[in-house]
């Protein structure tokens, strides 16, 4: 298993506000494979995925990437975690405004001592002819690709996605939807993608569905649908 | 990927090119006034510190009644002291002006010449360098000096180290040099200038002397006090008069007891004769005659002797050839530039620091503002296994630069002809010293390129890293922590109210700025007005104040007071304030006297002091002040009575004829006469002659000199208000930028948005405004004195309610000016744009 979580407890607030978001969570994903993370809002979904990107902290419990223990790491230490095995794509693309979209993605190109081929990776997200182009000169579909390049440049082991087509049109979402099937075929990348939107779990190895904090579904999707044909998106 | 983030670097300062170039403007301005002003300083006084070595400057200088013999003389220069005579007549010009004439400087006190030759030769002269420029005078233009008004040629023009404040008397709290001057002739023209004997008042024995290490000053002025004085050697037939007057009588009663000694020994003498010659007869008449004669000799030699010992014992009236003895260090002539420039020197610092600080805090504002738009791009960067010192190190490079490369230009123009130089004028427009070359000092270049740039990051960093340190989800929810200030109950208060306090509240920090930019800039402006107040008050004041038309300091005083002349006693002690000894004058005046409204009491420890003695020392009614007689090596302690209005100088008023007794003089004893018409006294008998003319020319002198920088000083404390005020502003309009298009969406009209947003504005500057005039003032009137401590005058700081309104009034004027500028942005503010920045 690359990523096991065991007996995993958050909660926020105390005494009269305080609330359990995460109520014993233990799961897991193969190596390469892509998972979704399925739950209505305030299932404690993002919460989990925060947690194993190490933007949050556990009460209790533990999460093991590729055998090593990631909870109760200090601020330093999660940040070379993260440095080294994680890339993020958020629903809103948090590109800086005043770099283009190749400078975008080179910020991250440095962290990694074996990036991936730029150019490459430009040509693969469709990213070519824009990547001189600043972000307000993009569109959201175009954005999200710049993103998704910025996560991918530095070869992350694990690609955490909260919402990746949150923001976006049908169209477009299922635009980001084939390149990210696309990038899990060609370099095995580990895919966590947090939605709420049902018909991504159609094109994935494995469904986890929350409810309350806890783990209501859990299985592995043996009849997978190519990206490309999703419908409903 | 520094680098990469270098590039964004780049274009946030083309994107705001403006505000980067008003900071940049600031930055350079402060650095090159400061630069230059601390450059001139340092230039200042290490030229005075090696033109004192090359043109081998005092130890010190004594005034004595007589000259020395030539054998105390050679008792002095045989124990290793060096000697200058520099004796000195003073002359009156035709334009009212004085030129005190001295031979040419040998050893001691060397003359710097900026232009022409030493005189050399027959009707030659050289002459101060100030005294010619206020005069207008050059090298071959012509002067008369002497009774027949001879002419005297300029051959050269320079400076001595010992008049570098060329004041007139020590006691001077301004170099005037419309009305005094030094001048220079050769030893044989002195000479002939002396024997025509018209000049202002007898001539002066002034030594100049360098112990070089051979002996201290103690023991030179216990060898000066043991000098006796001869009288043989004094031509003066007023000190003979002064003699006679004083130990005249003493000397005849001895005189007649040394004869009646004399003739008693003679009579005893004929008597023993004419015994031994009537040897027949025994023990007769003559015998007995003799025997008694000899008991009238031994009780007329005891009688001598006894006499002496009572003369001496009761009779203390000893005239003492010493008359001062003045350290250099005491001497308010010399070094009097370079003193004056300690002061800039460390105030220049210390501004540039907080300049700095208040700088490089308005930079921080904007980088806030920046990280704030910026949080979620943070938040997914930190995500993303960007560190924070990485961030850190990001954000700190701009301001770095933009201080570092605006204090290097600020450096260079404070170094280049329009700084050090421009800076110097002001101190060769008053003070009598050499031009100097340009010094270049390490830590002021290091100062100059390093501390803007230092004060920026820690600034800063202690600033932006709080900012930083937020948790990254936190960031990538661009979460907005709420203070508890900012959950404040405003109670049923009206819509719009509540909307500014908390739009205020939200904006603490920038308003915060806007209000330490105005107490910054308040402390300039009041530095300059509190310089003009100083020396408009002292102007108005001593005109006033001055109800004497001639003062008539004595050096052989005549034993009736001249009619129409006010006798008064006077003695020159010392006191200390902030490191210098200045002398403060003790008079003694009658209760009566019309020319000063002092109501004094006969005693011997209640004093009135002038109003500038109570400004100068913060002295006040039954305060004690202490008085030093360095001569004497004594102090007198008085109490405060009552302080009165006086402006032209240190004085403390005491009954003269309890100053008599304390100082154990006659009791008619005076040495200074007030009166309200020329006295014609003839000036052989006096030191000085100060008339009401001089006084009132001599006033405005400070306001003239000063005007400059306190154009300057006003300049550049509205420029940093305007600048700081309006970026500040601007920064609150921009972070509002959001809201304010929301509101734009919902309706709102420009007025309505402007009442919302930027009229809050106004009740900020007036209460900031309120707080700020008063407490810099008060912050400066206590800084004052400090900064003027070696200028022996009163401060009278005080101005008008009409001052303080006016202040206010101009920063409201200020604000609206800038408010009109922000309105315009505001009108700028489409909706389209926020939902294209929201995107």
């Amino acid at each position: 298993m690359y990523l096991e979580v065991k007996d995993m407890k958050k909660s926020y607030g105390e005494n009269e506000s305080y609330i359990q978001v995460l109520k014993g969570i233990t799961t897991g994903v193969e190596k390469g494979q892509m998972c979704v993370i399925q739950g209505t809002s305030g299932s404690g979904k993002s919460t989990f995925l925060n947690c194993i990107g190490g933007l949050d902290t556990l009460d209790s419990g533990s999460i093991k990437v590729d055998g090593k223990e990631v909870a109760g790491l200090k601020p330093d230490a999660l940040s070379d975690y993260r440095r080294e095995n994680l890339g993020f794509i958020f629903q809103f693309y948090n590109l800086v405004p005043n770099l283009t979209v190749k400078e975008n993605i080179q910020v991250c190109e440095y962290l990694s001592e074996h990036p991936l081929d730029m150019d490459e990776l430009l040509e693969t997200l469709g990213l070519t002819e824009h990547q001189n182009k600043f972000p307000s000169q993009l569109s959201g579909g175009q954005q999200q690709r710049c993103a998704i390049a910025r996560a991918l440049i530095k070869n992350p082991k694990l690609l955490l996605c909260d919402e990746p087509t949150g923001a976006l049109d049908s169209k477009t979402s299922k635009d980001i939807l084939i390149l990210l099937e696309k990038i899990n075929q060609k370099y095995g990348t580990t895919m966590l993608i947090v939605t709420h939107n049902n018909s991504i779990k159609n094109m994935v190895h494995k469904v986890i569905r929350i409810k309350d904090g806890q783990i209501s579904r859990e299985y592995q999707n043996k009849n997978r649908i190519p990206a490309a044909e999703l419908e409903d998106l | 990927m520094e680098k990469i983030l270098g590039k964004r670097i780049k274009r946030d300062l083309r994107e705001n090119y403006f505000r980067y170039l008003a900071l940049s403007l600031m930055i350079i301005l402060a650095m090159y006034l400061i630069v230059s002003l601390v450059g001139a300083a340092e230039t200042i006084m290490q030229g005075t510190e090696k033109s004192a070595q090359k043109h081998h400057l005092e130890d010190g200088e004594f005034t004595l009644f007589v000259p020395l013999t030539p054998k105390e003389e050679e008792s002095l220069t045989k124990q290793g002291i060096t000697l200058e005579k520099m004796f000195y007549l003073d002359y009156r010009q035709e334009d009212g002006s004085t030129l005190r004439v001295s031979k040419n400087r040998q050893q001691i006190n060397l003359i710097a010449l900026d232009v022409g030759e030493l005189p050399e030769h027959s009707k030659e002269v050289v002459l101060e360098k100030r005294y010619c420029t206020e005069h207008n005078l050059r090298v071959g233009d012509e002067i008369h000096l002497g009774a027949e008004g001879q002419t005297y040629t300029i051959v050269g023009i320079g400076s001595t180290p010992d008049y570098d404040a060329p004041f007139r008397n020590l006691t001077d709290s301004s170099v005037d040099s419309r009305q005094f001057g030094t001048a220079f002739v050769s030893s044989e023209e002195y000479d002939s200038l002396k024997a025509q004997g018209s000049s202002e008042k007898s001539e002066e024995y002034v030594y100049a002397y360098l112990l070089n290490g051979k002996e201290t000053k103690k023991e030179l002025k216990e060898k000066l006090e043991n000098f006796e004085l001869s009288m043989e050697s004094v031509e003066d037939p007023y000190f003979q008069e002064y003699y006679e007057e004083n130990l005249g009588q003493r000397d005849k009663f001895l005189d007649g007891v040394t004869e009646l000694k004399d003739g008693t020994k003679e009579l005893s003498e004929g008597l023993q004769e004419l015994a031994a010659s009537n040897q027949d007869l025994q023990k007769g008449a003559e015998q007995e005659a003799y025997e008694g004669s000899i008991e009238l000799l031994d009780g007329v030699t005891r009688l001598k002797e006894e006499s002496e010992e009572l003369l001496d014992t009761y009779f203390d009236v000893k005239l003492s050839k010493l008359t001062s003895l003045l350290p250099v260090e005491d001497n308010p002539r010399v070094a009097a530039a370079a003193e004056d420039q300690v002061i800039n020197k460390l105030a220049g610092l210390a501004a540039g620091v907080i300049v700095m600080i208040l700088f490089t805090y308005v930079i921080s504002i904007f980088i806030i503002h920046g990280i704030d738009k910026e949080s979620m791009v943070i938040g997914a960067l930190y995500a993303l296994g960007v560190k924070e010192k990485e961030l850190l190190h990001h954000y700190l490079i701009l301001p770095t630069a933009v201080t570092f490369f605006a204090g290097v230009i600020g450096t260079v123009l404070g170094y280049s002809t329009i700084g050090v130089e421009v800076q110097m004028m002001d101190c060769y427009n008053y003070f009598s010293i050499p031009h100097f070359s340009k010094v270049y000092s390490l830590y002021l270049l290091v100062y100059g390129v390093v501390m803007p740039p230092v004060a920026a990051v820690v600034v800063n960093y202690l600033v932006i890293r709080k900012r930083l340190k937020r948790p990254v989800l936190s960031l990538l929810k661009n979460e907005k922590k709420t203070r508890a200030v900012q959950k404040i109950n405003l109670g049923s208060m009206g819509f719009v109210g509540r909307f500014r306090i908390r739009q205020m509240i939200r904006e603490a920090r920038a308003g915060f700025t806007v209000i330490l930019g105005m107490f910054i800039s308040m402390l300039i402006l009041m530095l300059g007005i509190d310089c003009y107040v100083m020396c408009k008050n002292f102007s108005v004041e001593n005109k006033a104040d001055t109800k004497y038309e001639y003062m008539y300091t004595y050096k052989y005083p005549e034993q009736k007071v001249p009619k129409g002349g006010e006798a008064c006693y006077a003695k020159g002690l010392n006191k200390e304030v902030f490191g210098y000894n200045l002398e403060v004058t003790l008079l003694g005046i009658r209760e009566e006297n019309p020319y000063f409204d002092a109501k004094i009491t006969k005693s011997k420890s209640q004093v009135v002091i002038s109003s500038a003695m109570a400004q100068k020392y913060g002295l006040s009614k039954g305060d004690h002040v202490v008085l030093s007689d360095e001569e004497a090596e004594q102090d007198y302690v008085f109490t405060v009575e009552d302080i009165t209005q006086f402006s032209p100088g240190l004085y403390v008023f005491m009954e003269i004829d309890s100053m008599r007794e304390l100082f154990g003089a006659g009791d008619d004893y005076y040495n200074v006469v007030f009166s309200a018409e020329d006295l014609g006294i003839d000036t052989n008998r006096l030191y000085s002659t100060t008339t009401r003319a001089q006084i009132e020319k001599s006033s405005d002198v400070f306001v003239n000199m000063m005007m400059p920088m306190i154009y300057m000083m006003t300049g550049v404390s509205i420029l940093i208000f305007c600048v700081v005020m309006y970026l500040m502003m601007k920064v609150m309009l921009d972070r509002a930028a959001f809201s304010i298009s929301m509101i734009k969406i919902f309706g709102y009209r420009k007025k309505e948005i402007n009442k919302l947003y930027l009229s809050g504005n106004f009740y900020m500057v007036a209460a900031g405004a309120a707080v700020c005039i008063p407490l810099s003032k008060w912050v400066m009137d206590e800084m004052y004195p400090i900064l003027v401590s070696n200028v022996a005058c009163g401060m009278n700081l005080t101005f008008s309610w009409q001052m303080y309104a006016g202040l206010y009034l101009a920063i409201l004027v200020l604000y609206f000016i800038i408010n009109q500028f922000l309105v315009l942005r505001l009108s700028k503010m489409l909706p389209a744009e926020v939902l294209k920045n929201r995107e």
